[in-house]
This record gives C-alpha cells, structure tokens and sequence, in this order.
C-alpha cells in the first residue's frame, strides 16, 4: 500500500503560535479518505502543506513520492479545492475553464464541458454571481478537469445548504468512480463524511488519533453497557476509548479485534460519528489542563 | 500563463487604452496649430545671434495661441503621475488580492509554479506599463517639440516652458519614463507581495513612490556626475536680491551658450574667486530701489562675477542612462525579493 500522503514530524508555526505540530502520518492510496477533527486541530494547515500552498516549519511532507508543488509535473497530479471554494468573482465561468486549459496540460476539456452542463451553469455568468453550490461545483470542476491523481478537498461543503452539500458530494463520487482518483477530504462534520468515505482519520491537536478504513473501524469497535465494574477488568485485548458510570451501569466505547464473550455486557454496534466523537473527546482528556473525565458520548 | 495574465489584465489593459487615446486626441487636436507657429516664426533657420528673441517670440505667440500654458506642464504632470497610478492599481492588488480574496489557492494550485506564475505577470504587467507611460511621453514629446526646440535656442518668457533638467521635464521625457513605471509597478507588487492587503499595499506604495521622486531630483540626481565650475561675468539673465542688512545675492538661472545647462547653484564671486555678500559703495543708492541695470553695471565695475555650478546640457543622455538604469537596479532588487516572499506565502 502506497502512500499519497505522507508526513513526518511535520509542523507549520505562526509567529508564536503552532497551527500543526509534530504530525506524523500515512494516508493510503486508492481511498476517499475523511480527514476529521475539531476546528483547530490542524486540518487545514495540514491539506496547505500537503498541496505546497505553505510551506512546513519542521518534518517533511511528500505528496505522491514528491515535495508538494515541486515543480509543474508534481502539481498537475494534484488537484485541490480550497476551503470556502475561491473563484475569480469577476471572471466568467468560461474564463475559469480557458484559464484551466491554459495553465494544466492535462486538461480535460470535454469533462469540464460536461460537468458545467449537467450542472446547468451559464458559461457567461461571472463566477462572483454564483451560488454557494454553484461555486463550489466550479471549483471541484477545475480540480477535476485537470485529471489529478490525487484531490484535496478543504472544508468544501462546510458553507452550503443541505441540498447543494448533497449533490456537491455526489458530484464528487460520481469523478471518483469514473476515474478512480484518490481523494482527502476534509471535515469537521462527520455526517458529510459517512456517505463518501471508505477511510477515515480523527486529527485532534495535530495527532492522528485513530485512521483506518472505515468498514473495519466499525467493525472492530462496539459500544457494551452492563452492570457497574472496574474498567481494570476488562480484557487487555479490549481498548476502552471512552467510559461512563453511573452507580449502577458502566458504559464503554471499545476497540477490539477479538470477539466478545463476557455474556454480562450488552454490545450495541456504534456509528461513524460515535466513534469519531469517542475519539475526540478521549484527545481532549489526554490534553492537559482539561477536565479529566467527560460525560457519555452518544 | 500569460494568456491568463492578460485575461486578469483586461479591465485595466480597457482603462489605460482608454486614457492613452484621451490623450493622445488631445494633443492631436493642440499640435498642428502649435507646428505652423513654429514654421512661421522663423526658428527654423535663425542666424544664431537672433535665435534668442525669435524663440521668446514664438513661446509668447504660444502661450496667446491657446490653452498650450495649461496644457504643457498638464501632459508632464500626467506622464510624471502615471507610474504611480500604475503602482497603486496594477502593481499592489497582483498579489494582494489574489491573498486577500483565496483565489491564491486557485492561481497556486494549477501546473504552474509559484515563480513561474509571478514571473509572467511581473513581465507582462511591467511591460505594458512601459509601453503606457512611455508611449504617453513619446506622444507629448512630440506635440511638445517646438517648444522644446524653443527653449533650447535660448527662448524665455512663456513661464510654462520646462527646461530638460526640470524636475517634472526629466521624469516625463525621453528613457526616465520606462524606468518610473517599472519601478513602481513592482513596487506596488512587493507592497501588496509583503502586506497581502491590498489597500494599505496601495498606501503604501504611494507614500514609498512620491518620496523617491521628490527624493530623487532633490538629492540623488544632482550628485550623480559631479558638478561642473565656472565663473561668468555679469549679465543677462541676473537676479539680484538683497537683504535690510546690506547682504545680496546674485544668481542666474542660465550661462550664456549653454541654454540647457542644469544650474545647480551659483553666487557672487570678486576677482579674487572669493565669494562677496557685501554690498560695493556705489550700488548703495540704487539698492534700495531694488536694483536694476545701474546696480549691474556697478557690481560688474568692481570685478564681481558669479560663480556657477551645474551640469552641462551635453549630460542630459548620461542622466537619462543613469537614472533609468538605477530604477531598473531596483526594479530587479524589487522582484527578487517578490520571488523570495512567494515561495513562503500561503
């Protein structure tokens, strides 16, 4: 398995202050992969870094087996759409495609043709009296029609309305089984996520928390509720991410590959946004200075 | 790529053409009239004794034919204001903008790298700002010639005439012009480049541009060949001034056979090459009714002459070199800098 991303010890500072620090990861290719995590973690940083947008402070960071943005090869093989979805306001959605054909050499034109089509764009329209969706669509096209290898999506559907976020999305896998892309896409919503992604990572603080391919994180993480206990004597195959008690019942959100035998425990399977939460909130009880303990995550 | 920069270029590339043909219909419409009073007035063939009389003659004619004495230092003030125009709304929104808007991530994140991408707009904006700036000298050079030639034979009178080393006259003829809008076109760039908004970018640019040019001709200009001496004797030409403690000052503002000559300064001098600020007995009387030829007559009688120091009109090409070539050392100085700055802005 080949990485399309990958970091290590990899940091971005502002004058004082760390917007990403000592990140180390792998993000696999051939997937539609979730990057999660609360504001502020590091997201965006990371997918600027990750498209040569910034530069890192510290570690190393390669996109494809090369430095981001290395020269005009390494940056036709990504295509990026960038957070609130820029376009030229005073450009024409006509303009944007001849600036597409004439600045990336493997330009798709009959794609981009295609898409603002069936999106019902006017290609006269100028691009700053564009909806919301329709912004967005024009942004994901350019990416699109330049036939990445891999994109990267910021936050794309964070600012549209249930409906646009919708078809925004299903645009998006329709390009993906079409020309079977990788993508990363980033989120602080899960919901958005759990209709697109196969692979899911949880960023809290610039640290991987968890990542894996969502099939099998759901598969290996069980939410049990029984009679109260120690979570000392659960099995050390057993990871307890979160706990809750209350005088009588505990309630443990755990990761195990092995099957559960301990017939006192009720196993309820848990969603997509369970276990992101689980994690995010396990993050912020490691963190320091916070409230040790926090309540049921449900 | 620069297809795209001169997509992006359009509205402003609409607005210049626009005030380039404002302009130039002006002084199409101005010109030939002023022409045909040059080839009557003589100038063309004087015998260089007369020259002097024909050329005040024909910038008088001028300055009565029309509207040429608002018109003339109105081009100059135009061409001399264009580069700075350029800078604030060419050169400080190319970058700024683009940061402040997002649509960096757009430019940034096609296949095209960063350096090559400022490369081309830094070119094409630059050159067409060149082309702007001096097309608008070429364009009052031309309708300006008469009079030009005018204040070359020695010709005075028409208080709008520029001589070639005047502050405004050198900035908007011949190669400075090139050299301005360059300049400030990239300064604009660097400004937008390091404060990524694009109005203080503007400010900033401004305040930067208007000090180099006042600072230039002030300052920088008159040092850049050293200065030549002479001494003339009393003459034409001659302003005197006193003060109510018997003190005066003579000064000139040409030497005789070098109309063109930049004065930088000049003062009284006795025999000796002294410098005199004391007043000679026998000019005491007519002093005090402000002077006049009998008080020249007398200074002359006592040997004082004025000593002058500037720059001769043969330099006027040498300055021009010069001058441009440093904007252009700048200009340079400016982009490697925008090309560091790129590569670290996100």
């Amino acid at each position: 398995m080949s990485a399309v991303i990958q970091a290590s010890g990899l940091g971005k500072q502002y004058r004082r202050t760390w917007a990403l620090r000592d990140c180390t990861l792998a993000i696999p290719e051939g997937h539609v992969v979730g990057l999660v995590g609360p504001n502020g973690a590091g997201k965006t940083t990371l997918l600027r870094l990750a498209t040569g947008m910034l530069a890192p402070t510290c570690g190393t960071i390669t996109v494809l087996g090369e430095r981001p943005a290395a020269g005009p090869a390494q940056l036709a093989r990504v295509g990026f759409v960038a957070q609130d979805t820029p376009v030229y306001a005073r450009m024409t959605v006509a303009d944007h495609l001849r600036l597409g054909s004439w600045l990336n050499p493997g330009w798709d034109d009959e794609l981009a043709r295609q898409r603002i089509g069936q999106l019902d764009l006017d290609p006269k329209q100028r691009a700053g009296s564009l909806s919301g969706g329709q912004r967005a669509q024009l942004a994901l096209t350019l990416a699109l029609a330049k036939r990445p290898g891999l994109l990267i999506l910021d936050e794309p559907v964070a600012s549209l309305d249930p409906l646009a976020r919708r078809e925004f999305l299903q645009g998006l896998m329709e390009a993906v089984a079409e020309h079977g892309l990788s993508v990363v896409l980033s989120s602080h919503l899960v919901a958005d996520l759990e209709r697109v992604c196969d692979y899911l990572i949880v960023l809290v603080a610039s640290r991987v928390r968890v990542a894996g391919e969502v099939s099998a994180l759901l598969a290996a993480h069980h939410r049990l509720s029984g009679p109260r206990r120690d979570t000392g004597s659960v099995p050390a195959s057993q990871e307890v991410i979160t706990e809750s008690h209350t005088d009588k019942q505990s309630n443990l959100l755990i990761r195990t590959d092995e099957p559960l035998l301990d017939p006192s425990w009720t196993v309820k399977p848990v969603s997509l946004e369970d276990l992101v939460l689980a994690y995010m909130s396990r993050a912020r009880n490691d963190t320091p200075g916070r409230r040790q303990r926090l309540g049921v995550v449900s | 790529m620069i297809r795209l920069s001169l997509l992006q270029l359009r509205v402003q590339a609409v607005t210049a053409a626009a005030a380039l043909a404002a302009f130039a219909a002006l002084l199409a419409a101005t010109g030939p009239r002023m022409a045909s009073l040059y080839a009557a007035s003589g100038l063309s063939d004087c015998q260089p004794a007369s020259c002097g009389n024909l050329a005040s003659n024909f910038l008088q004619q001028v300055n009565a034919a029309g509207p040429y004495g608002l018109l003339y230092p109105l081009g100059v003030i135009l061409i001399a204001v264009t580069p700075a125009v350029i800078g604030l709304f060419w050169g400080a929104p190319l970058i700024a903008r683009e940061v402040e808007t997002g649509t960096s991530a757009l430019a940034w994140g096609q296949s095209v790298t960063r350096t090559r991408w400022l490369a081309v707009k830094l070119a094409v904006g630059g050159l067409a700002a060149m082309a702007v700036t001096e097309g608008m000298s070429l364009l009052q050079t031309w309708w300006a010639a008469p009079i030009g030639r005018a204040v070359g034979q020695g010709g005075s009178g028409a208080s709008f005439a520029m001589g070639q080393f005047s502050p405004l006259a050198f900035v908007a003829h011949g190669i400075t012009p090139l050299g301005y809008a360059a300049f400030a076109f990239t300064l604009g760039v660097t400004a937008g480049a390091l404060i990524q908004r694009t109005v203080p970018a503007m400010a900033v640019t401004l305040v930067v541009f208007a000090a180099v040019q006042i600072a230039m001709p002030l300052w920088i200009r008159p040092s850049l060949f050293p200065a030549s001496h002479t001494t003339v004797t009393i003459g034409r030409g001659i302003s005197f001034s006193n003060n109510a403690h018997g003190n005066f000052r003579l000064t000139t503002g040409s030497l005789a056979g070098q109309p063109e000559a930049w004065i930088l300064s000049s003062g009284a001098v006795n025999a000796a090459g002294h410098p005199v600020s004391a007043v000679p007995a026998c000019t005491q009387a007519m002093v005090s009714s402000a002077g006049g030829p009998a008080a020249v007559n007398c200074l002359a009688s006592h040997g004082v002459r004025i000593a002058v120091t500037y720059q001769p009109a043969s330099r006027y090409w040498p300055f021009q070199w010069t001058e441009t070539g440093i904007y252009l050392a700048l200009v340079l100085a400016l982009a490697g800098y925008c090309f560091r700055r790129l590569s670290r802005l996100s």
